[in-house]
């Protein structure tokens, strides 16, 4: 029987079954208005049926759809009055200057119909600083929707006339008690800015200006005083320098602001001329791997290796000595010291330190060398770095005791890149009054009770004098997004001086003199003649009073600054952010970088995971008080054991999407201004951190990617021999009764290389450092996306030019030969890069191939030979199988995984292409791409387009130089040569016919465009 | 016999009937009116209406106000006659503030007499909206009737046929009549017809395949021609007509178009580009002062005082763009109207002719690629082509120099 139990379905229907019986029989708890829609008079009158209704339907979507097919209403809108000489579609140039207080350069603006697109390096200027990657990128940042939009008080909005009141009473009242005011900036080099800051201290008398750099050279800068008579560091000459030596310097990277990669690169020519770069220093930096011979030590050591090459040379020239203690390379001192002492008057040595005692060798030993006067200035200086520690600490002590009235902060952030920030930012309480000028509502900025929103460099008016009787000047290139005002202009109007910064410098300048719109056209002004010789520099006399301390036992911590992001200034750039650090290849991040053998030890890993993103361990570094916790470990060849290395610049919070949890802040260990420690913990912690590594190979497995070769082989060997045995030798394959090279035995018909332009690129391998400005270049000019850490961790970087980094591994197919390694063990081995490897960068971007393995394989021909030399892609006409990139042995296809653009959703950090004012930087000449394409470096089509136009209106031939790819434009050592082969008399192609000249992967046959010139190496025989 | 006086008494009806309208004119006036008028609109136009103050006064009842020497002497140099102390001419000059009126030795007397003749006739067509706009509708309507003309051939022609076909059935039955044949309606022989055709299997399968080729075809167009805006004639915010500034007065299309011949765009002019000529030119022929107002509303122009007004809040004009080519396509005036040397017509169509400005090109790809298979290079006088037209003539065998020959067909010159 089947059983008559009630199962109620809840407790309520047991409570109150009437309303449970009432829900049953009424599923709709609330009534639905039925009765109400079918009462109404229309509806009953209709006729409409339901398939009467379900055919309108059908037939109003059909003619929505086909109404669809029109194209929208396109708007044009013309200027009502048009700016004289501005016609649309073609660009304007500007001279003008990129200067925060940590770079600065001159520069070459390109302006399209009155916007920003595009920064150059200023060619003509005679001192033009280093247009790096940073400085490239820096056009992207005008167009931040998240830099500050109005002055700001207490966080909220306000306007100009309440902040200069209310500040103006602040500085009066401070004035009248007493109290301090102190102006607190990054290094400023600008004389007008002096001028200004003299009118405001003439009003305000108890006003004092404090500089303070983020990566400081302060007590460098107080040995420079020592001996020069001034705190300035003098200018170093490379091109002069024969033999360069560099404790420490990472002078191709930042190091004390001057750029000398161009100087670098004009005597890395391989010749007899060519200088030899020893480097001697702890992380892999920029300038390390492109030394001739580098040695790996502890920075405790850097004072006694200093001191046994000066007393080495000392000893040789007869001076007293000081007494030095050993260093773990007694033995190549000798040769080092050999070599200085053989170029007398043409050598260099340089520190990257910030202590008094290597400064005070470093300038012995170069007056002991005679390099006083040659390749170290003693009558020009540099401005660019005049951060004073001291007076910044008294600043603080002052703000703790509330003795500062009104703190005014420009073109600095001390709360995030000071290693007392947090110190700063609790005595920024005790001051009465704290203004900032900054341009985000920054780490500093946000603490104060005023901020004055200053407008970014390429708005801006400028004067700088970066180096005695060099000037600079930059005019601002759009007109100012946003209610900014530059913050001298807020000194000037503080003092009460009516009157705007441009006026002030016109009037500053024209006091001197000078033709001011000149000035700007130009961008600089150089006034060296008059400059004579002051005082006789010594160091000598103050050699005796350094000490040298005894290299630490203990892990020490080396800080330095990346390329792609120096201190932080512009963190919020996704070009940056996503831009491979040269050496470890990893964007997104900073990370520990440690010795493969002391990660061994200590446990620490690095993996590939099988989607090919690397992972690595995390650690907590002590040091002292300062604890930083889940920094990730990355594994670095070339670390001196026994130390660990961090960028700094990283870690900024608040300043916009793409700045935000990327990487730690590691300002906090720059303790008392030194750029390492020497006693610090580490201690591995759980999980596992994603590195956005864009080159998981380390080395080139015994295969000819870089060819290398040292220059006594250079000098001494020929290229090619008759037996093939040249160490620029071809390979040579058996044809039917003769040897071919690659190109010439092959199965297809050539293209017509002769008939019109035959575009080619020369590459110098030699002087490639590795900078990566061409990188950003290439971002900025062909509107290259931004994929996002993710997305790079699966090896879809979109970068059209990228510069692969190549260490040396101990294991070498001769080694195996002579000890007899089978050729699995050797291959496995040489896998493994050195500990102590030497470093070589390539550019590599579409070689253009002349019979190309991408063009035959595409289905429906998107890619395809042009008669000038070029491998053309088809955006539109692409389909999307990548069966081109996977037959593209160079790897230089990349593939439109998503839409990036108008995609603000999942790629909102890129917003160059994902906000209405980011967009302002595209540039127009290049089509932006969409999802499901191919794309690559196209040679700067739109260059050449351009380029072409031009000598066709004006009926003559395109001059050698006239058409430059963006790579080539921004490459400050000339590595990069573009040009026309066919023009017999253009560089590229004499270029071609240089003895170094070889073609990458010439032996599979794709002839390509792009060629290279061996690297030669000056090692000491 | 007839024929030949109608024609006579027609001539000498039209030779009165002329010469009465030119008795009519003739009158008293001084000169040639029509003469007068060019000259007027040529050099006078710029600063002086008949009814009218401009820069200068209205020139209507010129010659009620001063003496016809005067008006010659004063034409011809005014300044000389203000030196001569002449005190009408001095007045004047005061009146206009000083403004100095060039003078005109280049006119003749006879000119200026013409000139005067057509200040007194005036202008026989006031006006003139009205009149163009009567003459469009006639335009119209005539090309309505030539149209109308060939449905009225066809249908003739239909008629005739028809008439045939029936001439010729009665023929037959005629015919069979006298062979002694049973004859057949017309209506008949086409039953039969139609009976053998539907069951033909054959014939049933041709017409199928025609009919449905057809559709196909239609429809393959119908869908090839989305996305195309040829003939697309938007209307613009300003009534501006090419046919009257490109026709009629000859403007130089880059005049206006400036950017054409330096870069990628043929930039839509400025409104102060109107402003060269429209500070002047108050009235148009056709809309009056309401088109030309819209300009002096975005620029602010006050034409009371003929000056620009302070602090204007300039108002831009948003022209609708009739030639949209997709992103992916770059395209460069320069490379065709200055290194290319092609006529903007070639593309852009009779613009001089076009009252509203539509798309005269279809701007598809066929049509780039069409013209760069068949334009010829000026290779000669290019110095740029020297060294390419030696190897091309080498390689070619050949002296025409096509675009396609020297790259023009390669997708990366276009697309990138």
């Amino acid at each position: 029987m089947a059983s008559e139990k009630t199962y109620w379905k809840g407790i309520g229907e047991l409570e109150n079954p009437e309303l449970a019986e009432q829900l049953k029989s009424n599923e709709f708890a609330e009534e639905i208005p039925v009765e109400d829609f079918l009462t109404q008079q229309e509806s009953n009158s209709s006729n409409t049926t339901r398939r009467d209704f379900l055919k309108f339907l059908g037939f109003s979507t059909a003619a929505a759809t086909l109404a669809a097919c029109e194209a929208p209403v396109v708007e044009s809108i013309p200027y009502v009055v048009a700016p004289d000489k501005l016609v649309p579609g073609i660009a304007s140039y500007y001279a003008s200057v990129y200067d925060d207080g940590y770079d600065f350069a001159s520069l070459l603006v390109k302006t399209r119909e009155g916007r920003p697109i595009k920064v150059d390096p200023n060619r003509d200027a005679a001192y033009r600083g280093d247009v790096n990657a940073r400085v490239q990128a820096s056009v992207l940042n005008l167009y931040d929707a998240t830099r500050l939009q109005s002055p700001l008080k207490n966080g909220e909005a306000t306007d100009w006339a309440t902040l200069d009141s209310e500040v103006k009473s602040a500085l009066d009242k401070a004035q009248a008690s007493g109290k301090r005011i102190v102006v607190l900036t990054g290094s400023v080099n600008s004389p007008a800015t002096k001028r200004a800051f003299a009118s405001f201290s003439e009003k305000y008398t108890n006003a004092s200006h404090v500089s303070a750099d983020a990566f400081s050279y302060s007590n460098a800068l107080d040995a420079s005083e020592k001996v020069f008579g001034k705190r300035q560091f003098p200018f170093f000459d490379l091109t002069k320098a024969d033999k360069i030596v560099s404790v420490g310097a990472d002078f191709l990277g930042q190091w004390i602001g001057q750029g000398v990669s161009s100087a670098y690169a004009e005597r890395r020519k391989p010749g007899k001329d060519m200088s030899r770069h020893i480097q001697i220093e702890a992380n892999m930096s920029l300038t390390g791997s492109n030394a001739d011979t580098r040695y790996r030590v502890k920075p405790s050591e850097y004072t006694a290796i200093l001191a046994g090459i000066y007393n080495r040379i000392a000893k040789a020239a007869g001076e007293s000595t000081i007494n030095a203690g050993k260093t773990s390379i007694d033995n190549q001192l000798d040769n080092i010291a050999k070599d200085l002492i053989n170029s007398r008057g043409k050598s260099l040595v340089l520190c990257g330190t910030n202590d008094v005692n290597n400064w005070m060798l470093t300038y012995a030993i170069n007056q002991l060398l005679g390099n006083f006067g040659s390749t170290v200035s003693t009558t020009v200086f540099s401005n660019l770095r005049q951060g004073n520690d001291a007076a910044f600490a008294q600043l603080l002590s002052d703000m703790k005791s509330g003795k500062v009235g009104v703190l005014l902060m420009a073109q600095t952030n001390p709360v995030y890149n000071n290693a007392r920030g947090s110190e700063f930012a609790d005595a920024l309480a005790k001051v009465d009054c704290s203004v900032a000028c900054s341009d985000k509502n920054d780490e500093s900025a946000s603490l104060v009770t005023y901020v004055c929103a200053t407008p970014h460099a390429l708005e801006s008016w400028t004067d700088a004098e970066p180096f005695t009787g060099h000037y600079a000047f930059g005019q601002p290139t759009i007109r100012p997004l946003f209610d900014t005002r530059q913050w001298q202009h807020c000194l000037l109007s503080w003092a009460g001086v009516e009157t705007d910064y441009h006026s002030f410098i016109k009037s500053y300048w024209e006091g001197k003199g000078l033709d001011v719109d000149k000035l700007l056209h130009d961008g600089f002004y150089t006034k060296l003649k008059e400059i004579s010789e002051e005082n006789t520099p010594d160091a000598l006399s103050h050699v005796a009073s350094v000490k040298v301390a005894k290299p630490s036992e203990n892990l020490e911590l080396a800080l330095y600054e990346k390329t792609g992001m120096g201190v932080g200034n512009l963190a919020n750039n996704p070009w940056l952010q996503e831009f491979p650090d040269p050496i470890t290849r990893v964007s997104w991040d900073n990370y520990l970088t440690i010795s493969a053998a002391q990660a061994n030890e200590l446990g620490l890993k690095n993996k590939t995971r099988s989607n090919g993103a690397l992972d690595g361990n995390y650690v907590t570094i002590t040091a002292g008080d300062v604890r930083i916790e889940n920094v990730p470990v990355l594994i670095q060849p070339g670390q001196a054991y026994n130390t660990v290395g961090l960028a700094v610049g990283y870690g900024r919070t608040g300043i916009g999407r793409a700045a935000e949890d990327v990487g730690v802040n590691a300002f906090p260990l720059l303790l008392n201004g030194a750029h390492s420690v020497s006693n610090i913990e580490i201690e591995k912690q759980d999980g596992w951190h994603g590195f956005a590594c864009t080159q998981l190979h380390h080395t080139m497995m015994g295969r000819r990617i870089v060819q290398e070769i040292t220059l006594d082989t250079f000098i001494n060997e020929p290229a090619t021999t008759e037996n093939h045995k040249g160490w620029n030798e071809r390979t040579m394959f058996e044809t039917v009764g003769q040897k071919l090279t690659a190109d010439k035995a092959n199965l297809w018909a050539d293209f017509d290389k002769e008939t019109g332009h035959f575009w080619n690129m020369s590459i110098d391998l030699n002087m490639c450092t590795g900078c990566g400005a061409c990188v950003i270049a290439c971002h900025a000019e062909n509107n290259v996306p931004v994929v996002g850490k993710e997305e790079v961790r699966k090896s879809r970087d979109m970068h059209w030019l990228r510069i692969d980094r190549y260490y040396s591994s101990d294991m070498t197919k001769e080694r195996a030969k002579e000890e007899g390694v089978g050729a699995i063990k050797m291959y496995l081995d040489m896998e493994v890069p050195s500990e102590s490897p030497e470093v070589v960068f390539q550019p590599i971007m579409c070689q253009h191939c002349n019979h190309a393995p991408c063009e035959t394989v595409c289905p429906v021909a998107a890619t395809v030979h042009s008669s000038e030399g070029l491998n053309h892609m088809a955006y539109n006409r692409c389909i999307g199988t990548r069966y081109c990139a996977n037959n593209c042995p160079y790897k230089v296809r990349r593939f439109n995984w998503f839409r990036y653009s108008d995609n603000a959703e999942k790629f909102g950090v890129n917003y160059a292409m994902n906000d209405d004012l980011g967009k302002m930087v595209l540039n127009p000449d290049v089509a932006v791409r969409s999802r499901g394409v191919m794309e690559k470096c196209s040679f700067c089509i739109q260059r050449i387009q351009l380029g072409k136009l031009e000598a066709k209106k004006d009926g003559r031939k395109v001059k050698d130089g006239e058409v430059q790819t963006a790579c080539m434009q921004a490459c400050d050592t000339g590595a990069i040569q573009f040009g026309d082969v066919n023009d017999s008399n253009s560089k590229v192609a004499a270029l071609k016919e240089d003895k170094r000249m070889y073609h990458l992967l010439e032996d599979i046959g794709t002839q390509p465009s792009v060629f290279y010139q061996t690297k030669v190496r000056n090692k000491n025989a | 016999m007839n024929k030949q006086r109608f024609f006579y008494r027609l001539l000498i009806g039209l030779f009165f009937a002329s010469s009465v309208v030119f008795a009519q004119d003739e009158g008293d006036l001084p000169g040639d009116p029509d003469n007068g008028k060019k000259i007027f609109n040529a050099q006078c136009g710029a600063c002086h209406k008949l009814d009218k103050k401009m820069v200068g006064p209205a020139l209507g009842g010129v010659a009620d106000k001063y003496s016809m020497d005067w008006i010659i002497a004063w034409t011809q140099d005014n300044a000389a006659l203000r030196a001569s102390g002449d005190k009408d001419a001095i007045a004047i000059f005061e009146e206009y503030n000083g403004a100095i009126m060039p003078a005109f030795p280049n006119l003749s007397e006879q000119d200026i007499k013409d000139i005067v003749a057509y200040t007194i006739a005036g202008d026989k067509k006031k006006a003139p909206a009205g009149d163009l706009a009567d003459g469009g509708g006639a335009a119209a309507a005539s090309d309505g009737g030539s149209s109308g003309g060939n449905i009225w051939v066809t249908l003739g022609l239909s008629v005739f046929l028809i008439v045939l076909i029936a001439i010729l059935a009665k023929v037959k039955n005629t015919l069979k009549v006298i062979k002694g044949e049973p004859t057949s309606t017309l209506l008949d022989d086409a039953s039969v017809f139609t009976r053998v055709a539907v069951r033909n299997q054959k014939v049933i399968a041709v017409v199928t395949l025609v009919v449905a080729v057809f559709l196909l075809q239609q429809l393959y167009w119908g869908l090839m021609s989305i996305g195309l805006e040829e003939g697309y004639e938007p209307e613009q915010p300003i009534a501006f007509s090419h046919a009257l500034h490109a026709g009629e007065n000859q403007i130089d299309c880059q005049y206006c178009h400036y950017g054409a011949e330096k870069g990628k765009h043929s930039n839509i002019p400025s409104v102060n580009v109107c402003m060269n000529c429209h500070t002047y030119v108050q009235e148009g022929p056709k809309y009056g002062e309401k088109e030309i107002d819209k300009i002096y509303a975005a620029v602010g122009f006050d034409r009371e005082t003929s000056s620009y007004i302070e602090d204007y809040e300039q108002k831009p004009v948003k022209w609708v763009r009739i030639h949209n080519l997709p992103d992916l396509a770059y395209f460069s005036h320069a490379q065709h109207v200055n290194a290319g040397n092609i006529e903007c017509q070639t593309c852009h169509g009779p613009v001089e002719e076009m009252e509203v400005l539509y798309q005269y090109s279809p701007l598809t790809m066929g049509w780039c690629i069409n013209c760069h298979r068949e334009s010829e290079v000026d290779v000669e006088n290019n110095g740029y082509y020297e060294e390419v037209h030696a190897k091309m003539k080498e390689k070619h065998n050949t002296d025409k120099v096509t675009v396609d020959m020297i790259g023009g067909l390669e997708c990366g010159k276009c697309h990138y």
